[in-house]
């Protein structure tokens, strides 16, 4: 056995060698390179460490892919509850009618026509501004990934212009501004077509 | 690109989803759910309940998801997550289980579907088989610090928040297991 006891001659324990190996802090950090018992520990429990990250491979392997059947049974059981976000105010031709439109749905029209642009997926979407005010001047600010070798700045440009004729077509927000950042950059396999 | 969600960067599917987006949610629960499944079968030992548990933290994750702070960090976010539900899991199911069957060490340790028995470790052919069994003896505290570290990456103080004790405790049954698997794996050596 080469690890009789939890402490070594040399003072040091098994539980100080653990921890070093997760943080790095050891008291004594130039013993480690002489000392034959605790090299002989730290061998061990960097042993232990690989067999841990096989034994995790080995369980994700069995654990199957997302795209399986458990996992289609687990999305199907969820019910995820919609965010309809704060209501927007609509224009109706008669005063008694309350119409509104939620935020969740301007925010749905923007990932949808960003999606649409080539090399493009919509992140986050913030619509900064009151909202629930008719008239409010809003700013839109769109996270934006993109594919690895579209021309950012032109591609930023069009999208601008598409998303302000579709946020003037589908809602009556008063649009000041709609900033883009490019957030990251996705990369598809080179075979795709 | 939407129909290309699966190669999108966490961060971006994570903003989507905390901003309502479905699609982008399911794509990250069929990123991280064989991970998430993988941790919650090693800390419950039950294969049939661990999708339960992986629910149960999905569900969780869409509802929480807008407080997540670093979008980029979802993965750890939602090991977290089932790390979480598969010690709730466990304490339910002490709940309804004879306190003294489940006392450290003792005859009730996990049924662990996933490990096998200890007499399977002495023709264990791998280092991987003797792991489990080495694992499957160990005493329930300490096998949930392992697998909390080893499996989902969590720091001392993360664990030490998911199991409700101090990061001094995890240390030392963090330790405590890994004396005990390195003496058990003695043998594979």
């Amino acid at each position: 056995m080469s690890i009789p006891h939890d402490t070594f001659e040399c003072g040091h324990t098994l539980e100080e060698l653990s921890q070093y190996l997760d943080t790095g802090d050891f008291p004594d950090p130039r013993h480690l390179e002489t000392c034959p018992d605790c090299r002989n520990g730290l061998d061990s429990l960097r042993r232990l460490s690989t067999a841990g990250s096989e034994l995790l491979s080995k369980d994700l392997a069995e654990a199957g892919s997302g795209n399986d059947d458990w996992m289609k049974d687990i999305l199907a059981n969820l019910k995820l509850e919609l965010r309809p976000g704060r209501s927007i105010p609509l224009r109706s031709e008669h005063p008694a009618d309350t119409l509104t439109e939620t935020e969740g749905s301007v925010l749905a029209l923007v990932r949808s026509v960003t999606d649409l642009a080539p090399g493009a997926v919509a992140g986050r979407v913030r619509l900064e501004g009151d909202v629930t005010v008719p008239g409010e001047a809003i700013t839109v600010n769109l996270d934006l990934a993109v594919a690895f070798g579209n021309p950012l700045l032109g591609s930023a440009e069009a999208l601008r212009q598409d998303l302000g004729e579709a946020l003037a077509r589908h809602t009556e927000l008063n649009i000041a501004a709609i900033d883009i950042t490019i957030t990251d950059v996705i990369d598809t396999p080179r075979e795709e077509p | 690109m939407r129909d290309q969600l699966d190669l999108v960067p966490d961060a971006i599917l994570a903003g989507r989803a905390a901003d309502g987006d479905t699609a982008a949610f399911e794509a990250l629960a069929r990123r991280y759910g064989p991970h998430m499944r993988a941790c919650a079968r090693r800390l419950t030992g039950q294969y049939a309940d661990a999708d339960d548990v992986v629910q149960e933290a999905l569900v969780q994750a869409w509802k929480q998801l807008e407080s997540l702070r670093d979008p980029a960090a979802v993965k750890g976010w939602l090991l977290r997550l089932t790390g979480s539900r598969s010690i709730d899991y466990l304490r339910r199911r002490r709940n309804h289980t004879s306190l003294s069957a489940l006392e450290e060490g003792g005859a009730g340790r996990e049924p662990a579907a996933a490990a096998p028995g200890p007499e399977s470790s002495a023709v264990a052919a791998s280092g991987t088989e003797a792991l489990k069994a080495a694992l499957s003896l160990l005493p329930e505290e300490q096998r949930r610090c392992w697998v909390l570290k080893e499996f989902n990456g969590q720091s001392y103080e993360q664990i030490a928040q998911t199991l409700n004790i101090s990061p001094a405790s995890v240390r030392g049954r963090l330790a405590r297991a890994r004396i005990t698997l390195v003496r058990e794996m003695e043998g594979w050596r």
